[in-house]
């Protein structure tokens, strides 16, 4: 089976090259002002074009295909749990555009590689679909979706069917103003249910304005300083973070992803996921720190981890989110209490100003929601504690027990 | 256990559904009459009956339903949608042409009165099976929105059809409570719930099916699965479906979203376009301070998990907001169309004259959807290779309303589908009907 494969990717690369090389199929086209030479990194801060857009930031990712592994390793016995196939997107910020196909290629990431900007920035995010060099008989296009992107227009809201995704060969740069602080996330949202079950998806998150305020402002008897974040721009320090942690769940039915790299019908009516995430990862290696290499192609595919840390005293900002398309999860801090000061990258306040922020120990989090929630560790002993879904059956790698949806959080003395 | 053939005829039948579909949303869609307003039957004496049917699903299947039908006429999905005024009496009268008891529940109504009930029933009294008939009275005391369902053999009753949404409207126009931090322009229903085909089948067939084995295949809004929430209210080849989930506005409008989670399972609806807020749930408003303050404290959100039997009133607006581009693709020295509002520095759309930052890729690299109407900008038409777009006249801005569990997204075994419809934003002028 894998030599077949591995037959048939090689074949697909070498044709690939030649498509792309004779100029026919593709036109990597990264856009970014003040990018003199593509890689989607501004070099030349003297450029007119950036001098226009001086708060320009620059991300370039491919959407393509790739591999990972579960966490089930005594199930599989060795140093990595069962192989899965996967769609998905990885970053290629640096890459020279000549190398981009190559670099892009079967390099997916789970999840995907995370957008992290500043409120009043300009994003120039430029998608270059590689293909899906294991399943050549595809030519799915892809898009970007941020999810929750307040008064999106269409041509950059990335919902297929309203508007334009990016074939093989192509780029599409995205274009955002950035504006409200929170925990958003994106995704494709080509044929949503497949490549969303297939793993193209990830954590997206914007940092509020009122970090940046001079050092000593009032903020109605809060004095910032130099520093200082905030989850949102609340005029009051409420919502002050010292270290702040994505928190993204998800799920994969790994029937599906079989069937897929089989190339197989799709068992959409009987989808079923067992494998429960954090940040890509089932516990153990949820906490484990370092960065994964899958067992395919090496490519190094789950960098992420959710392992939460902290010195006792410091207030941590998790910022959850769910991207499971078959399941809602409960997430539980059963020892360290959460005050959830945000949904939705808003923050928890009535039209009227009402403070409704909440202490709470769990967070119910449905498909495409999010929760900023501050851990105070002020009257937290240090040690290691536990952050897991009760919904008790996730909590599990597929078959293996003691996996899924958990991570610790580590207080320092 | 399915054979192989019938899931390849089923795509077959599915991709001539979809290709018809596409046809016909054109007309129907684009030159369509959407309303601005929730269709449903008004009035204070409802005469229903319980009875049997079959609706169609967004693949091409045929469903068998038990449903409520309006003044003996056909069955339908969701049950009529009942719009009636605060503080008027309300008769409804249950007729019974089902082989077993039935009944309806009024959940948040107070004081229901039953009279001429068969049977006591479980959570209201019934008509017997076959020609029972009972009577319930409430007074519409508090403005919001509802659902009614059947009491009777619950699990399996819901789960078959026996349910629609009831709506208390203030006297205070445009409202949806008596105070104005719940006024909105345009109002649509997104009533939500799941089917599995094989209990509709099983019972069709006599058997008894077993619900601890339910597993939805089909999801809806208004009674319809994707593509079918796209097409209009009353449309003849959905004769026992009769509500379409198409919304419209405009740019800084405010719509009022009235959600209704009438299936036995959780939903989680996503907003794409922008974050909703919540006015009320369970028809009682979310405020600071009860009866003075009015709706202001609800949450901003972009996905509302609706539980079974949950009701949510929200907001939402589009504002074009701080793009950063014009969205009307105007030149710095143009006119101020279509609205003027564009070059006000007060008004949200502003944004007078500045391009899109970025070049947008050659056709050859791109896919369209049918619902592009080839232009970036709101209210404009692009070029389109032949055979592409088509289903977006007016150049509107479309925004996929959906369920955040994308494994909802599908009819059966055909993706996409399932509980999906679309907001559309559209220019400036351009009539909703
Ligand atoms: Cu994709
Ligand atoms: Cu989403």
């Amino acid at each position: 089976m894998k030599r077949v494969y591995g037959m048939a990717i090689r074949m697909v690369l070498a044709s690939l090259a030649l498509m792309f090389a004779t100029g026919a199929g593709a036109d990597v086209f990264v856009q970014c002002p003040g990018d003199t030479d593509g890689d989607g990194v501004i070099d030349d801060f003297t450029d007119p074009e950036y001098l226009a857009h001086p708060n320009a930031v620059c991300m370039s990712i491919t959407g393509g295909d790739g591999f990972i592994n579960m966490a089930d390793t005594t199930v599989t016995g060795g140093a990595r749990g069962r192989q899965l196939y996967m769609f998905g997107f990885a970053d290629v910020t640096g890459v020279p555009p000549l190398d981009v196909i190559d670099v892009g290629t079967t390099a997916a990431e789970f999840p995907a590689p995370s957008i992290v900007v500043n409120e009043g920035e300009e994003l120039y995010l430029t998608l270059t679909n590689v293909g899906m060099a294991y399943r050549p008989d595809l030519d799915d296009p892809h898009t970007v979706h941020w999810h929750g992107y307040a008064d999106a227009a269409p041509v950059f809201d990335g919902l297929p069917d309203v508007s334009i995704s990016v074939h093989m060969g192509g780029s599409l740069t995205y274009y955002y103003q950035v504006r409200g602080p929170g925990t958003y996330m994106y995704h494709c949202h080509v044929e949503a249910t497949e490549h969303m079950q297939m793993g193209m998806l990830g954590q997206l998150y914007v940092k509020a304005a009122q970090d940046q305020l001079a050092d000593g402002t009032n903020l109605n008897g809060f004095i910032h300083h130099d520093g200082y974040q905030y989850a949102y721009n609340d005029g009051d320090g409420s919502t002050y973070y010292d270290v702040d942690f994505p928190i993204q769940m998800s799920s994969m039915d790994p029937e599906f992803h079989d069937a897929s790299e089989a190339t197989q019908p799709l068992p959409f009516a009987l989808m079923n996921d067992t494998y429960a995430m954090l940040n890509g990862r089932g516990y153990p290696e949820s906490i484990n720190t370092a960065e994964l290499a899958n067992t395919e192609n090496g490519v190094v595919s789950q960098q992420q981890n959710a392992l939460v840390e902290a010195n006792a005293g410091e207030k941590v900002l998790l910022r959850i989110s769910n991207l499971s398309i078959t399941e809602y999860f409960t997430l539980m801090s059963p020892q360290i209490p959460m005050r959830v000061v945000g949904v939705g990258a808003s923050q928890l306040r009535g039209t009227g100003g009402a403070d409704l922020s909440y202490k709470t120990n769990s967070v119910n989090v449905g498909g495409g929601q999010s929760f900023d929630a501050i851990l105070d560790t002020d009257d937290v002993a240090p040690g290691t504690y536990f952050l897991y879904t009760t919904n008790l059956n996730f909590l599990s790698n597929n078959t293996e027990e003691r996996g899924g949806i958990m991570t610790e959080i580590v207080i320092h003395p | 256990m399915k054979t192989e053939t019938d899931t390849a005829l089923r795509h077959v039948s599915a991709l001539r559904r979809i290709a018809a579909s596409i046809l016909m949303l054109a007309g129907l869609i684009v030159g369509g009459t959407a309303q601005a307003v929730i269709s449903g039957t008004t009035g204070v004496n409802f005469d229903l009956t319980a009875k049997e049917g079959y609706v169609s699903m967004g693949d091409g299947a045929t469903v068998y339903i038990w449903g409520y039908a309006l003044d003996g006429g056909n069955v339908q999905l969701p049950g009529p949608t009942l719009i009636v005024t605060e503080g008027e009496t309300i008769t409804v009268t249950l007729h019974n042409d089902l082989a077993e008891a039935v009944s309806i529940t009024f959940p948040g109504q107070t004081d229901v009165t039953t009279t001429g009930a068969d049977s006591e029933g479980y959570l209201a009294g019934e008509a017997a099976a076959t020609g029972g008939e009972v009577t319930y009275t409430f007074t519409a005391t508090r403005p919001g929105t509802y659902q009614y369902h059947s009491g009777s053999n619950v699990g399996l009753q819901i789960e078959m059809g026996l349910s629609g949404a009831l709506i208390i409207k203030p006297n205070a126009m445009n409202q949806a409570y008596n105070h104005p931090s719940t006024a909105f322009h345009q109002e649509y229903l997104f009533f939500l719930q799941e089917l599995d085909p094989h209990i509709h089948t099983a019972v069709e067939a006599g058997l008894t099916p077993n619900l601890a084995e339910r597993r939805a295949q089909y999801w809806l809004i208004n009674g319809r699965s994707g593509p079918d929430t796209f097409f209009d209210d009353n449309i003849p080849w959905l004769p026992t479906q009769p509500y379409g989930a198409m919304a419209r506005t405009h740019p800084n409008e405010t719509v009022l979203m009235r959600v209704v989670g009438a299936g036995l399972d959780v939903h989680s609806f996503h907003t794409h376009g922008a974050n909703f807020r919540v006015l009320a749930r369970d028809g009682r408003m979310r405020e600071t301070i009860p009866g003075v303050s009015g709706a202001d404290a609800g949450l901003s959100d972009f996905t509302l998990t609706v539980a079974p039997g949950q009701t949510y009133d929200a907001t939402w607006s589009w504002r074009g907001e701080d793009l950063g581009w014009d969205i009307f693709g105007h030149a710095p020295g143009d006119p101020c169309e279509p609205s003027g509002e564009e070059c006000d520095p007060a008004s949200p759309i502003y944004d007078h004259g500045k391009a899109i930052p970025v070049w947008l890729p050659e056709q050859q690299f791109l896919t369209f959807g049918g619902f592009w109407s080839g232009s970036p900008f709101l209210g404009q038409e692009g070029a389109l290779p032949v055979g592409e777009g088509g289903l977006n006249l007016d150049g509107g801005y479309f925004y996929m309303w959906h369920s955040h569990i994308e494994a909802e997204l599908v009819n059966f075994d055909i993706a996409p589908g399932g509980m999906m419809t679309m907001m559309i934003v559209e220019a400036p002028g351009v009539p909703i009907p």
